[in-house]
């Protein structure tokens, strides 16, 4: 019988070509324009290292004395200074970590030939491709060796691979970041990532950068951040050497644990760690704090997810609403104008059940066609988004997910459409129509 | 086979009230041929419609086959008009997006008879129609001789008992109603009961049984036959 529903829908449409097709393209246009914002609401909020999501923990130390604030909701810096950075970097526990910061470089061969361009890098340790998955090509990361003995190392992404070396194994190759001439150790895959959960300080949506050096570096070379710096305190911070020493934040800190209990005694450690620090004058504070997020628990801290983007989403399926009311008044009148036929029918022995089931399917389709149509209508939104926003590349794309809810959110919308029409084209009494001819 | 008493069925639109049954009482024998006449508006249709089920009366019982019809849900009500009634309606009501095919397998569908059991029942009833070279045409690509012939033919598909007919010779010229009167008459002669609604005389005179609706109310006119002066009097 439900084949028999889908042909007789079919032939419904035929016969009322330009009622169907507009009704098709009103479910697409509402189904695209929602597909749009969801699709980007759903990248933004959606876990962007699923396996190791729960694992990496960010680090944030309440630096400030007390007295002082900070933007954030708990008064709790976003950022580390560079000391902590430093001393967590090298404390003696047995975990996965990564000081980091990035910062900007000109990139070129020191050749008249080849246009430099620049490229932000990412400082830190060796355990940052470990850490948050990224894979080798060729090489591997740098070795604990060259990170202490700030050896001028580099791994980079494959696409920039691709523009200084064309593709090829590049290891041991060397090339300019401005005045360093760093050597390349390892190729990594390019890293992919709709949320910049790990630095979400200059915008959560820019793209990972394609070049990481050791972490060491830093101080050596004098290499000043390309992110945000936040101060509190009034010190001097004019030479790098100051900046070094001060209480200014521009760090950041990640460190893989295991399990509950490796948290556990991590947030020990960092307890008797600003206790320790105390005692040289800093931490001035009555209460000490700090913060061991997750990779979600951080989105969901940092506030990834702008209230505006799930207004975006609310207006949108409001939108949607508009579509499904006026589907609805056009199912209406069409239902209606079958109505004699649905006598006819029910004479024959269809029940009320059947003749719904028969109109419900013919909606369902009416919902599936809109649905695939508005998935193309979507993709077309969301190179829109694309193209106006560079920043909104990785996010403005739509998964597995959003792909297969399209047609389902475009089914279970025209079934609301058409619940009423339905209902109400199946109760009607059928001798009516059929008084006369 | 069927029985009414006290049938009452009023139509309420707005402001008006249409009685358009009242104390109806009938009964009906299996195998019965009955021609039922009377006036435009008198309540025909009504009648046929409640004899089918297709719709419910405000008071009074109806039995069907023992069956208290008003006691009945929907579901019931649909599968017992499914099992055994087959309607010819005032109109043909072909359905126009139907090939005739597909219009006579409707009822066998709704049965949930298998394909090839719908298939030669179907076309067993074409040809006993005359229309089994047509099986694929639309039925607004045939007379209107050719689409009551339809009717009759899905009518008869599910092969009912209880056969209820809304004037189906109305729109015919008289040599196609006489065709079609025949037909009928051979249904009857095979055991279904037929219940038929006609304006012409000269039909109603031709089935054993006459009965004249009148604003409602039955005038039962079993002698009719050996006395056609009395019904044109009345
Ligand atoms: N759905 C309805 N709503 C209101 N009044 C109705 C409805 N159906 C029928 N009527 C009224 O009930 C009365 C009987 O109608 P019915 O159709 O049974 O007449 P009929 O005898 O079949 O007439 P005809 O010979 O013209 O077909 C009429 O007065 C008609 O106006
Ligand atoms: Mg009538």
């Amino acid at each position: 019988m439900f084949l028999h529903y889908v042909d007789l829908s079919w032939r419904s449409f035929k016969r009322t070509p330009m009622v169907s097709a507009l009704m098709v393209f009103a479910i697409a246009i509402g189904i695209g324009v929602t597909m749009t914002s969801l699709s980007i609401y759903h990248m933004m909020t959606k876990d962007p290292i699923p396996n190791k999501s729960e694992r990496l923990h960010h680090v944030q130390l309440q630096t400030m004395d007390d007295g002082e604030g900070y933007w954030s909701k708990d008064d709790v810096p976003f950022q580390v200074t560079y000391q902590d950075a430093i001393n967590l970097q090298n404390g003696n526990f047995p975990y996965l970590r990564s000081a980091m910061y990035k910062a900007g470089f000109s990139v070129h061969l020191n050749s008249a030939q080849f246009k430099p361009f620049v490229q932000e890098v990412r400082l830190s340790s060796k355990d940052i491709f470990q850490m948050f998955d990224l894979q080798f090509i060729y090489g591997g990361t740098w070795t604990q060796q060259q990170q202490d003995d700030i050896a001028p190392v580099v791994v980079i992404s494959k696409s920039i691979n691709e523009r200084l070396f064309k593709g090829v194994n590049s290891v041991g190759q060397s090339f300019y970041l401005d005045d360093i001439y760093v050597q390349v150790v390892g190729v990594i895959e390019d890293w992919h990532t709709p949320v910049k959960y790990y630095d979400p300080n200059n915008g959560s949506f820019n793209d990972p950068e394609n070049i990481f050096m050791p972490f060491t570096m830093g101080a050596a070379y004098e290499i000043t951040t390309a992110g945000n710096t936040n101060g509190w305190k009034h010190e001097p911070d004019n030479t790098f050497k100051e900046l070094l020493a001060s209480e200014n934040l521009w760090w950041q800190f990640w460190v893989q644990l295991e399990n509950a209990q490796e948290k556990e005694e991590f947030g020990q450690y960092l307890m008797s760690y600003m206790q320790q620090q105390q005692t040289l004058g800093r931490f001035n504070r009555e209460q000490l704090t700090y913060n061991l997020f997750n990779v979600m628990e951080l989105m969901d801290y940092r506030g990834v997810v702008k209230h505006d983007n799930q207004i975006m989403v609310a207006l949108s399926f409001m939108f949607l609403a508009v579509c499904i009311a006026n589907i609805l008044s056009i199912l209406l009148a069409k239902f209606l104008r079958r109505a004699p036929e649905v006598g006819v029918r029910r004479a024959l022995g269809a029940s009320k059940r059947q003749v719904f089931y028969q109109h419900l399917v013919e909606v369902t389709l009416l919902g599936l066609l809109g649905g695939v149509l508005g998935i193309i209508l979507a993709q077309l939104g969301l190179w829109g988004v694309r193209a106006s926003h560079g920043a909104y590349d990785a996010l403005a794309s739509m998964d597995v997910t959003m792909l297969f809810a399209a047609p389902a959110i475009a089914m279970v919308a025209c079934i609301i459409a058409g619940l009423y029409p339905a209902w109400i084209v199946c109760k009607t009494a059928p001798a009516i129509y059929l008084k006369s001819q | 086979m069927l029985t009414m008493n006290n049938i009452n069925k009023v139509y309420q639109t707005d402001m008006v009230q249409t009685h358009a049954l009242r104390d109806f009482n009938l009964q009906v024998e299996e195998g019965e041929f009955i021609a039922v006449t009377g006036p435009s508006g008198s309540g025909k249709t009504t009648f046929l419609n409640i004899a089918g089920m297709l719709e419910t009366f405000t008071n009074g019982q109806y039995l069907l086959d023992g069956v208290d019809v008003g006691s009945l849900n929907d579901n019931q009500r649909a599968d017992l008009r499914n099992q055994k009634i087959g309607f010819i309606f005032q109109g043909f009501n072909l359905i126009p997006d139907l090939n005739l095919f597909e219009n006579i397998e409707v009822p066998l569908r709704y049965r949930g008879i298998k394909a090839t059991e719908r298939k030669r029942r179907v076309m067993e009833r074409l040809e006993q129609v005359g229309l089994a070279s047509r099986a694929k045409h639309l039925p607004q690509q045939l007379s209107g001789g050719q689409q009551q012939r339809v009717a009759i033919a899905r009518a008869l598909a599910g092969e009912p008992r209880f056969l209820l007919a809304d004037e189906p010779t109305g729109n015919l010229d008289s040599l196609m109603a006489r065709q079609v009167m025949e037909l009928l008459e051979q249904i009857n002669r095979d055991g279904a009961t037929i219940v038929m609604v006609t304006h012409d005389p000269e039909l109603a005179r031709r089935a054993p049984r006459n009965i004249q609706v009148v604003d409602g109310q039955l005038a039962d006119f079993t002698l009719y036959q050996g006395n056609p002066a009395v019904a044109v009097g009345a």
